[in-house]
């Protein structure tokens, strides 16, 4: 399978060229726009496996180039914000961007979420019977987990709440999409559930609850899965 | 005969007015005098009855100038004179026939309701005039207040009106918030203890207070759309039924300006802090874009030439490696201050929410897992406490920032401890670190924001770190200190208040069904 082509939009020259660096070290092809309208022109010409979209672009808001995007394709979008309003975050994730990263970013932590991005496009983690992270395993199709060997008793909401967590790895899921997948979409007063059982699926399947390593929290945003 | 009876005038001798009744008694008694003295020399050619004609013609005048009371007392005076000076036997109050007995019953009869008439004639004409002036004035009031800019023009035509009365003055009091308590026309008894006051704003009633002479002190509550806006004082006497319908008509004109004013100065307010609110943020935003996307490259070019494929020579790599770290430093100083700038503009607004503090912990750690790296970092006691309603991304701020310090001014080997402890009405957080601590007469500058003598500090830039620190925790309504434990090192230790969390029921207890 060839790899699939990566569309940065970034007005800065010199930050396009830092994720041009990266993407190309992990083999992936490059093409670029500056702007809105040219990454939505650019968009239809080069069919990108992968969009990676600057929030401060001069002509308009990243949720406007979402909205046009996903009206036709479904390639995960990573949005790289300057911003530090989480507001900001919530919006385009709600309209559509899978994953987001905050100016300044770590080269490496760039490639990462581009791998696990890339990933999730070409296989739902879902349609695996089976996932295995960190000592635990689970089997969706004997809706079993298991840690270290031994059974993981779960309730039936925190294990939809698995499903949704697991099925995503690698996207961040917003407070409200969550709420409503698992609750509903009436729920969203009641966020305080969500946190609760993100509490218990942490206190039962991470080695330290309070040093998360796979239920990861997006402070003020979400939950990202992370295998 | 006896002396007509006078107690008719007794209320008017007590009446506060009691100068102008004397006035115009004396007038009714002047007039009759004058009526006789004119009358004596002609007496032998006017007959009785012309002289009659002309003590009415006199009571008439007395009725117009002066009022019934006054009408009353020249009729009888009248009768009197005729009798006594006119009527045989003269100079005598004696009646000789029985024909005079009947003039003097006619005459005095005839005088008392032509007086009576008059004197009713003249008062609705005066009451007339004095509606019209009343009307006018009423209509000057709205249009006053109608376009008064400030509570001391409000007070002003409340003034004005009150004179239209002439026997009435007025004083708004309103409470501080809305401009100062502005006397109109005010003196001592116009004065009314502030707890009255207080009374008649809380309960909204009309009340009224004795004064000296028979007046009274109204106080009406302005009553408000949504509160009562103040009182309106009125000095005014008592005795005059009238009033009342008029004064409650007056606060309500009174309180319709007062409310305007209030909101036009409300809407100005908002506008105001509206546009400067949007100014800040624009400014802080485009702040915070400008400088974080040079850093941004600059830290990812660095960042690249360390992670490229080809090793880079040992001098490269530790000056890219500074170059990184250097840029990495200085995007968290400039996002400490971007935040104390935001948390310092104004109000900060909260977007709390019922959370566990152990998640917020949890992505603090992630963020700083390059910063702690190495370092031993023990959690304690986090998983049992309950949740809290609170703003996660400030909250966030603050455990970076006390664990940051903590690994910044702590020798390496020494161990980190985050621990959470109930605390009755809140929970309370503690990062100890190693080292010597704070300097220990600075416990309390340290979370001072710019502190002068900052320089003199060994650990400098911490003051700001800490400012927002505490800045945050009280706007959560905590307090945050610093010491240094018995044992060493220095310790950080903040409460956030439990307040009620929401209800929260647990599923029903059950098992995920399984297929096998």
């Amino acid at each position: 399978m060839p790899d699939a082509t990566v569309l940065v939009i970034e007005d800065e020259l010199q930050i396009r060229h830092v994720v041009r660096l990266a993407l190309e070290r992990e083999g992936l092809p490059v093409v670029e726009a500056e702007s809105c309208a040219g990454g939505l022109a650019e968009a239809g010409r080069s069919r990108p496996g992968l969009v990676i979209l600057d929030l401060g672009l001069p002509d308009g808001d990243g949720a406007r180039f979402i909205d046009a995007f996903r009206a036709w394709s479904s390639a995960p979008v990573l949005v790289l914000s300057a911003r530090s309003t989480e507001h900001d975050k919530i919006g385009v994730l709600d309209a559509g961007a899978d994953d987001y990263l905050t100016k300044p970013f770590a080269v490496g932590e760039l490639q990462a979420r581009v791998r696990a991005l890339l990933r999730r496009g070409r296989g739902r983690l879902d349609e695996e019977a089976v996932v295995r992270f960190g000592d635990v395993e689970v089997d969706f199709s004997l809706r079993e987990v298991r840690r270290g060997g031994g059974p993981v008793k779960l309730t039936p909401i925190e294990f939809r709440l698995l499903g949704l967590l697991v099925g995503q790895a690698g996207k961040v899921m917003t407070h409200r999409q969550l709420l409503r997948l698992v609750w509903g979409p009436d729920a969203s007063d009641n966020s305080h559930y969500l946190r609760i059982y993100v509490g218990h699926l942490r206190h039962k399947l991470e080695a330290d609850p309070a040093r998360p390593r796979h239920f990861l929290t997006e402070t003020g945003v979400g939950y990202r899965f992370r295998l | 005969m006896r002396l007509p009876n006078l107690m008719f005038l007794m209320p008017a001798l007590r009446s506060p007015d009691f100068p102008t009744v004397l006035r115009r008694y004396g007038l009714a008694v002047g007039v009759c005098g004058l009526t006789a003295a004119l009358i004596f020399p002609f007496q032998p050619a006017l007959d009785l009855p012309n002289t009659v004609m002309l003590f009415l013609l006199a009571v008439v005048l007395v009725a117009v100038l002066a009022g019934r009371g006054a009408a009353v007392l020249a009729s009888v005076l009248g009768v009197a004179l005729f009798d006594f000076l006119f009527v045989p036997p003269r100079f005598s109050l004696e009646v000789s026939h029985a024909r005079h007995l009947l003039t003097f019953v006619v005459m005095l009869v005839v005088s008392l309701v032509v007086g009576q008439l008059t004197a009713g004639l003249r008062a609705q004409a005066t009451e007339a005039a004095r509606r019209e002036r009343l009307a006018r004035a009423l209509y000057d009031l709205a249009r006053e207040l109608a376009g008064a800019m400030s509570v001391a023009q409000v007070a002003d035509a409340v003034e004005r009106f009150l004179l239209v009365r002439g026997d009435a003055r007025g004083r708004l009091v309103l409470p501080a918030d809305q401009g100062p308590a502005l006397p109109c026309a005010g003196d001592g008894e116009l004065d009314v203890p502030d707890e009255v006051l207080r009374e008649v704003m809380a309960d909204g009633h009309p009340s009224r207070l004795p004064r000296r002479g028979g007046r009274c002190c109204d106080l009406l509550p302005l009553a408000g759309a949504t509160r009562n806006r103040g009182v309106l004082l009125v000095l005014r006497r008592g005795d005059d039924a009238a009033m009342a319908p008029l004064l409650e008509g007056l606060a309500a004109l009174v309180v319709t300006a007062v409310e305007r004013l209030h909101f036009v100065e409300v809407a100005q307010a908002a506008q105001l802090e509206a546009v400067s609110e949007r100014l800040r943020s624009t400014l802080l935003s485009a702040l915070s874009h400008d400088v974080r996307t040079p850093l941004t490259a600059l830290y990812g070019l660095a960042d690249s030439m360390l992670t490229g494929p080809r090793p880079l020579p040992e001098e490269a790599r530790v000056n890219a490696l500074a170059i990184r770290d250097q840029a990495f430093r200085l995007n968290g100083m400039v996002g400490n201050l971007l935040d104390m700038a935001r948390l310092r503009s104004g109000r900060v607004e909260l977007r709390r929410e019922w959370q566990p503090a152990e998640e917020v912990v949890g992505a603090s750690l992630k963020l700083l897992e390059s910063v702690l790296a190495g370092r031993v970092l023990r959690v304690e006691g986090l998983g049992e406490q309950p949740l809290l309603e609170i703003d996660a991304v400030l909250m966030e701020r603050v455990f970076c920032n006390l664990l940051e310090n903590a690994a910044k001014y702590s020798p390496a080997e020494s161990p980190i401890v985050l621990s959470a402890h109930d605390a009755g009405e809140a929970v309370e957080f503690r990062v100890v670190s190693g080292g010597t601590g704070f300097p220990p007469d600075r416990l309390e500058q340290v979370f001072a924001l710019f502190e002068r003598g900052q320089a003199e500090v060994p650990i400098a830039g911490m003051g700001l770190g800490l400012a927002i620190c505490r800045t945050i925790v009280e706007a959560h309504g905590g307090r945050i200190r610093a010491f240094n434990p018995a044992q060493g090192g220095g310790c950080v230790v903040f409460t956030l208040p439990k307040g009620t969390p929401p209800p929260f029921e647990l599923e029903a207890a059950g098992e995920v069904p399984t297929h096998a």
